[in-house]
């Protein structure tokens, strides 16, 4: 710390921040010497939640860890608890439809980042615009699934909800607007001076860093890593697709990883989503859109399965892993773990923010797309001091060791022997 | 220095605004009192965007219709059902009741109801200041027809039954 | 010496000018909203807003943050306004002249410009939050950039004018409202002047805090910047003075730049000689045209703009102010200088 310099702290409510989430910054005038990211103030237990709740309840509560993926965390749900209860014969139909559905997340989206970003920016009337464009993705979301942002469309063994063909007409309408208002999305954003000035070399996470700092998503895209899960390990509809993750390049951008680059990477993806559901509904197999109708046999099944399980899925702001463990004879989720893209993301921070200037704090930040709900596991408060702390890794074997402990008691099982 | 949105911003100033102006097109000072003078039929609202056939809102219940077998309360992720034991204490005939302020409308129990008691409105106006108001907890809603029509699903009686009235402004 | 019913006919003069700057300060701030509201294909608060605002904010709490020199911290907002405020009595309005025209000149009104900027910044380092110390650093930074333009312009003006009609009063008003400036020029001149009539329309959004130039506020960098700890009667006053002054810049160059009246035009073309011998009706007709003109004015200085631009950072607009600018404000001049060479 120099003789100048001075922290300033943003958040844990700050407008720049859609979300809560700490700040503190070591400055010197306007630019930033340290970082330090403190999370933790978005903390909802919703795992725990969990854990006391069967699967198919759980399927609604993991759509509501974020408001705006919260298909990709139902999909990985039902993915993990799917593989954990050794459901595997998913009809063809209802992994298309479960694909269209995660990509038609992702336009709305990235849709909705990009106005973001031009708020962080101080430029509403993109915002605006964007957000207007947005509206037609959501309108399509409401009509097949019958709400515009809880879809309750995935379940164990499908989907709940059947894209008939007569409406495949309204899907395939929006598509082709979406194509007609892309080239003009693009323009806004790539073309305009101050948005370049705003955003070319701020922000930059290097290939190196974001290697090292195993980012995820567009972030990590934005810097030339080509890791995309639906590309890595194909889940659903994608393994029919010839996917190749999008990097700037494609754009004739070279992959610098700055907030720039991984706004091309975003605006790409929208029209890559735009062909793979084009793709989907055209080549929709038919057949039943479940594996079992149901509901109660669904539930019973899973209640004698046992077994743990990793979904995986590339949400919006890049891979997002749930963890599920079903024991038999018990009804309820006994464990589940979520890790979502925000997690690794945020690692990168501290890599673009020091030596930025606080004027461009908001953009780099929203650059990863953060989502704090989503982020947000664990908090460390103590009880008695109200003092929050750091947790080093031998208090963390401790704790897990004493939860392992109190959650066997809370399922009536002796402790000892192996999980 | 041009912008592409420059074209963009002039063309919207002649524009109708996109702003959807349900149910009035300015903030009222007192939202009560406006919801008050709607009901009373006294302020015309400008109508919602409708909703789609599918669409989840309030929960409607067939309360002679149900067995009481608690399946809907097995799935219900958001303990929004409550079990009514029978008023004789006896093993059956029990009820249950809907308590819409937690109710995450995600159609577990319209699915999972054998007796088919439990359907879902296309009413979304439910919006209150308390939690346990009549308006919000679902005790019964009369008995659905043999085969219910999927359009035009009876009313329960709400306070802003909205959507029904023609467009006006403020 | 002035004799004392003239004072007080002033001074009643004033207080009502103030009244009037406040009350069409405000309702410009009405229909800038609203129209950038429509740019931006949103509805927009009704054109009353600004009022409501003013209202809700006076029966709101004061607050004094902790670490913040008490007496400074509440008493620029005071001068803030007041200076904004003394404005008023130096500008023309339309058919209006300054009420107090004698006592002050360009000169002057330059100098209470920047008080409500300084109280500003003043105001935001005694509220003893880093956040609205950063906003107060770039404010004073963004100062030390628009001015230089600024008092280029101005003062290219006043010498040109001594220069084409010597003898008049270079600083005051009344002398470019006899002359308008595009009477007076060339060709070379006329392109010259128009030079410095941008300059002028790009330092407005700044004098103002708009976006682009809003970096000392920058809702979403510093959440407010130097407006961060302000609440109550202390932010209306500023939003009151934010008001005047955004009518005063228009004001300004309005006078500067179109001091035209159109009651001649009417009378000439329309022939309405019995209407035009009330100097009431004139007074009315050049009272609309010079508010639409305020409008014309703020709308392309300060709602387009603000719609059209994503924020600046500081040193950008350093920059812009600095070079660009000053070299645009100076390239004005010097064509300026140029007809006059060759008029003469
Ligand atoms: S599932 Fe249907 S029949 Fe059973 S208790 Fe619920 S409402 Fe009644
Ligand atoms: S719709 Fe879902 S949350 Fe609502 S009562 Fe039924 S099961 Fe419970």
């Amino acid at each position: 710390m120099s003789k100048c310099s001075y922290t300033l702290p943003i958040g844990p409510v700050h407008p720049a921040l859609k979300e809560p989430t700490m700040f503190k910054f070591v400055m010197d005038g306007e630019i930033v010497k340290e970082v330090d990211v403190q999370p933790g103030v978005n903390h909802r237990g919703i795992e725990f939640i969990g854990m006391r709740r069967n699967p198919l309840q759980v399927l609604h509560l993991a759509e509501r860890i974020c408001g705006i993926c919260s298909i990709v965390h139902q999909y990985a749900f039902t993915m993990a608890s799917e593989k954990a209860a050794g459901i595997n014969d998913i009809p063809e139909r209802a992994q298309y439809i479960r694909t269209i559905m995660a990509e038609l997340e992702r336009i709305h989206s990235h849709v909705l980042w990009a106005g973001v970003a031009a708020h962080e920016l101080g430029f509403d009337t993109l915002l605006h615009w964007t957000w207007k464009l947005r509206e037609d993705v959501q309108d399509v979301l409401e009509y097949i699934s019958g709400n515009r942002v809880n879809y309750a469309m995935y379940y164990q063994g499908g989907v709940r909800r059947d894209i008939s063909p007569e409406k495949i007409p309204r899907i395939k309408e929006m598509i082709s607007a979406y194509r007609r208002e892309f080239q003009k999305l693009a323009d806004a954003f790539l073309e305009d001076p101050l948005f370049k000035h705003r955003t070319v070399n701020v922000g930059v996470l290097t290939k190196k860093d974001a290697l090292e700092t195993s980012a995820v998503g567009p972030t990590t895209r934005g810097s030339g890593v080509p890791k995309d899960v639906r590309v890595d390990q194909p889940y659903g509809g994608y393994a029919d697709l010839d996917l190749k993750p999008c990097l700037p390049e494609q754009m004739g951008y070279p992959n610098t990883g700055d907030t720039y680059a991984k706004t091309v990477v975003r605006i790409l993806e929208v029209g890559q989503s735009l062909d793979i559901i084009e793709f989907c509904l055209d080549n929709m197999p038919p057949g039943p859109i479940r594996w079992e109708m149901n509901v109660n046999k669904v539930l019973m099944h899973m209640k004698k399965a046992g077994g743990e399980a990793i979904g995986m899925t590339e949400a919006p702001r890049g891979e997002m892993i749930h963890y599920v463990r079903l024991d038999p004879g018990d009804e309820n989720v006994s464990a589940w773990k979520v890790r979502a893209s925000t997690y690794n993301n945020i690692i990168a921070w501290q890599k673009m923010l020091v030596g930025a200037q606080i004027a461009d704090v908001a953009i780099v930040a929203a650059s990863i797309d953060p989502c704090i709900g989503c982020m947000d596991r664990v908090t460390v408060v103590d009880g008695e001091t109200g003092k929050e702390g750091v947790m080093t890794k031998e208090d963390f074997y401790r704790l897990s060791v004493r939860k392992t402990r109190r959650l066997r008691r809370m399922k009536g099982k002796p402790s000892g022997g192996g999980w | 220095m041009a912008s592409p949105m420059w074209f963009e911003i002039f063309r919207q100033l002649f524009d109708r605004p996109f702003t959807n102006p349900f149910p009035v097109k300015y903030a009222p000072k007192n939202m009560h009192a406006v919801a008050k003078a709607i009901e009373e039929g006294k302020v015309r609202i400008n109508p919602p965007v409708p909703v789609p056939d599918n669409f989840r809102g309030k929960i409607e219940y067939d309360r002679e219709a149900c067995i009481g077998c608690r399946m809907c309360i097995k799935v219900c992720p958001a303990n929004a059902i409550e079990f009514v034991p029978p008023p004789d204490g006896g093993p059956k005939g029990g009820k249950v009741k809907f308590y819409m302020s937690r109710c995450t409308f995600c159609e577990l129990c319209t699915e999972i109801c054998p007796k088919h008691c439990i359907r879902m409105s296309t009413e979304f106006l439910m919006a209150d200041t308390n939690k346990y108001s009549d308006n919000l907890v679902i005790t019964d809603s009369g008995r659905f027809a043999e085969q219910p029509p999927p359009q035009a699903p009876p009313k329960p009686a709400s306070p802003p039954d909205a959507g029904q009235q023609p467009a006006s402004g403020e | 010496m002035m004799d004392i019913n003239d004072l007080y006919v002033r001074m009643l003069l004033g207080v009502l000018a103030m009244l009037a700057a406040v009350v069409v300060g405000l309702a410009y701030k009405g229909i800038d909203r609203k129209i950038a509201a429509h740019m931006q294909s949103r509805i927009g608060p009704p054109l009353r807003q600004p009022f409501r605002d003013i209202s809700k904010l006076m029966q709101k709490e004061t607050i004094t943050p902790d670490g913040a020199v008490d007496w400074i911290f509440h008493g620029m907002p005071v001068i803030g306004l007041v200076a904004a405020l003394l404005l008023v009595l130096y500008i023309p309005w339309g058919p209006l002249s300054p009420p107090l025209k004698a006592h002050g000149d360009l000169i002057l009104v330059l100098y209470l410009l920047i008080i409500p900027s300084l109280a500003m910044a003043l105001g935001g380092f005694s509220s003893g939050s880093p956040v609205a110390a950063i906003g107060a650093q770039r404010e004073m930074v963004m100062m030390m950039s628009y001015e230089f333009p600024l008092a280029i312009v101005i003062l290219s003006l006043a010498w040109f004018y001594t220069r084409v009609l010597p003898g008049s009063a270079p600083f005051a008003f009344t002398t470019m409202e006899a002359a308008p400036i595009w009477g007076l020029v060339g060709p070379i001149g006329f392109i010259g002047a128009v030079l410095l009539l941008l300059s002028l329309v790009v330092v407005t959004p700044s004098e103002l805090s708009k976006i682009p130039f809003d970096a000392p506020e920058a809702e979403t960098e510093l959440g407010g910047g130097l407006m961060a700890e302000y609440s109550g009667r202390d932010l209306a006053m500023f939003y009151i003075a934010d008001a005047v002054k955004g009518l005063v810049m228009a004001a300004i160059i309005v006078g500067l730049f179109f001091p035209h009246p159109l009651s001649p035009i009417v009378e000439k073309y329309y022939a309405l000689p019995l209407i035009m011998d009330q100097p009431v009706v004139a007074w009315i007709i050049d009272g609309l045209f010079f508010l639409f003109k305020v409008f014309l004015v703020l709308f392309a200085t300060v709602t387009t703009v603000r719609v059209a631009f994503p924020r600046l950072k500081i040193d950008k607009i350093s920059y812009i102010y600095l070079v660009p600018v000053s070299l645009m404000a100076l390239a004005g001049t010097l064509l300026l200088y140029l007809d006059t060479l060759g008029g003469v």
